[in-house]
């Protein structure tokens, strides 16, 4: 360790010489890489390979490239089986959800990293310990809850549950955003005779845009891919959203697996397009909220 | 949390503008708590009734019998939990094997999920191209985890599926399952850790990745100027420095694995003959699929089973990350 203070001056490069050094190295890195790449895509691969084929090939396997490609597959599951519908539903549902969770928990995240009134850490800490509650103690009082309510089955059944659940990560992440935003703005938006609410909305809210993003993602994409409550409280194949769509395809004697596939990639395409534009926030947050 | 720091600040700045007499600063604070109180209402509200109303009707549930039809619930005090422990002969084997399971994914999920994506991150981190691409597809596990993503792994688990093709042709036609990979009892339970593990992988080795990237270079090439080889440097310097963010991964995986069952739910169902019949699933069951029999009270109480599991292990996390920061 002595060595360091006497270091030879060094031509400062990669930390690491090995790997990255040697090009044998590196072709074994890259190897090794793109093995877990494939390893990561290969379901999709044959997703989409099957909802490419007609009913005939998926039947026999065969091979990643369909013999004969087709698009007959998605047209038919998009029409005749409904998908388009699922589509709008889960569409309306996590719209929803998103719009709720962003307004209600950046007003909740707003009062908690600035405003002061009795009570605060107290509720501040009973959101937090919401997240220790497994869904599936919940699930059951919901759907009794919603069921005298008279809401069970309807997509606001839905979005209400998702919403409170998407509560501590939400709130944690808006508290810690405007926290960061200096008390001067605050301060001196006041001076210029700002009520609290143009504070909030003009203030604050443009700083924390980077939060709200990410919030909205964190909540969108669970909201489209959610099954389990979803799956025992709609019973009106009307209200299906599309992970309740593929079920029904999948329940069948025979599942056809190119309409199934079909179907698995309407749900995955769109979640796949938001996830590549937005993904910094993505990251950002995810590391955020693991290490709030 | 960062509460803290604006609170003086904020005290200060009150005392530097002297203008504002008494009275009226008392109604500043009070015009302050009652915003404060509006802008936490709709929260508040939507969880008292989502959140605090279900969790206490949940844990009254849990003392009772009720088929949810009968007009009255039936009350048994502790007897639901002694039932799922120990003295029922029905549910206290079942409870007790699908705990078994749960404990073998609360086991190899978390390791191996550190074992893939640790290495994984590490040599991401060394490629300067790509790695953003790379990272984007090593994340798509996790951004479509849902019951598509399923359906596709089962699809390609089938006995003339994918995976089964792929084995006969690199030559390994011997390891083919012929039932399907979820039809064997004996393949089925280690075939969906692989997949838990596959779905796990992106997080872990995306806190992995910003940890490497946070570690000082200076600390490295001084390993270097060691001695150390490329491995070696790994091994005896960087693991030791990311080791919070191991515990991380190795505790949010634990609580996913004791308390998560969709993907179990989808695939198998439990199936075959329960093999793969987790905790999660069994309370999953009882709450919804036992039409008529008086479960739901059953069901609550192993849901508070799993919470007070939860609990403890979410204590073991705090401490744990008290130890190390």
């Amino acid at each position: 360790m002595t060595t360091i203070s006497t270091a030879r001056p060094r031509p400062v490069r990669p930390a690491r010489r090995a790997p990255s050094g040697r090009s044998s190295a590196r072709i074994v890195v890259g190897v090794l890489l793109t093995l877990y790449a494939l390893v990561s895509v290969y379901p999709f691969l044959w997703m989409v390979s099957a909802a490419f084929k007609d009913q005939v090939e998926v039947v026999r396997g065969g091979h990643l490239i369909p013999d004969h490609p087709t698009l007959q597959t998605l047209v038919d599951t998009w029409n005749e089986l409904h998908f388009f519908d699922f589509f709008v539903n889960s569409v309306l549902v996590t719209l929803y959800t998103v719009v709720l969770t962003v307004v209600f928990y950046a007003a909740a995240g707003y009062a908690f990293a600035v405003l002061r009134f009795p009570g605060r850490g107290a509720l501040q800490k009973l959101f937090v310990a919401l997240l220790f509650v497994p869904g599936v103690t919940v699930m059951l009082p919901i759907v009794l809850l919603e069921n005298k309510m008279g809401i069970l089955g309807t997509h606001w059944g839905l979005v209400l549950p998702f919403v409170n659940g998407g509560a501590p990560l939400s709130i944690l992440l808006m508290t810690g955003a405007f926290s960061a935003v200096p008390t001067e703005l605050r301060d001196s938006a006041r001076v210029d005779g700002a009520g609290e609410l143009r504070i909030f909305t003009q203030v604050y809210l443009p700083l924390a845009r980077p939060a709200l993003i990410t919030v909205a993602l964190l909540t969108a994409i669970p909201t489209w891919n959610e099954y389990l409550l979803t799956r025992v409280s709609l019973n009106d194949p009307s209200k299906y959203t599309l992970p309740l769509g593929l079920q029904v395809l999948s329940s069948e004697n025979v599942p056809h697996y190119n309409s199934l596939m079909a179907g698995a990639l309407i749900v995955v395409v769109p979640v796949v397009l938001l996830f590549l534009s937005l993904q910094k926030y993505f990251v950002n947050g995810l590391v955020g909220a693991v290490k709030g | 949390m960062t509460l803290q720091p604006t609170l003086p600040a904020r005290v200060e700045k009150d005392r530097t503008t002297p203008p504002r007499s008494g009275p009226s600063r008392r109604r500043d604070s009070r015009y302050e708590a009652l915003t404060g109180y509006l802008f936490v209402a709709p929260a508040v509200v939507l969880f008292l009734v989502m959140g605090l109303y279900t969790v206490g009707y949940g844990f009254t549930l849990s003392f009772a019998k009720w088929n949810g039809f009968a007009p009255n619930w039936e009350w048994v005090g502790l007897d639901n939990y002694k039932d799922l422990l120990w003295r029922d002969p029905v549910y206290a084997p079942r409870v007790r094997h699908a705990a078994a399971n749960t404990i073998w994914v609360m086991v190899a999920a978390p390791v191996l999920t550190v074992v893939v994506s640790f290495p994984l991150a590490v040599l991401l981190n060394q490629v300067k191209r790509f790695q953003g691409v790379l990272r984007s597809v090593y994340f798509l596990p996790y951004v479509t985890s849902g019951v598509a993503v399923f359906f596709a792994w089962q699809y390609i688990l089938q006995p003339d599926g994918a995976i089964n093709s792929l084995l006969s042709g690199l030559g390994l036609g011997s390891l083919q399952q012929p039932q399907g990979w979820l039809g064997n009892p004996s393949t089925a339970m280690p075939t969906m850790i692989m997949i838990t593990v596959w779905g796990h992988v992106p997080v872990a080795m995306l806190l992995y990745l910003t940890g490497l990237q946070g570690i000082d270079r200076s600390i490295l090439e001084a390993s270097e100027l060691d001695g150390a080889g490329w491995w070696r440097t790994n091994m005896s310097v960087v693991w030791p420095l990311v080791r919070p963010i191991t515990a991380i991964v190795l505790l949010l995986n634990l609580r996913e694995a004791l308390q998560g069952f969709q993907t179990f739910l989808v695939m198998t169902n439990g199936g075959p003959g329960d093999h793969t019949n987790v905790l999660g699933l069994e309370a999953y069951r009882l709450a919804f699929l036992k039409n008529l029999s008086p479960t739901l009270g059953l069901a609550s109480a192993l849901g508070w089973l799993l919470f007070a599991a939860a609990l403890v292990l979410a204590l073991i996390n705090l401490r744990a990350l008290r130890s190390k920061t």
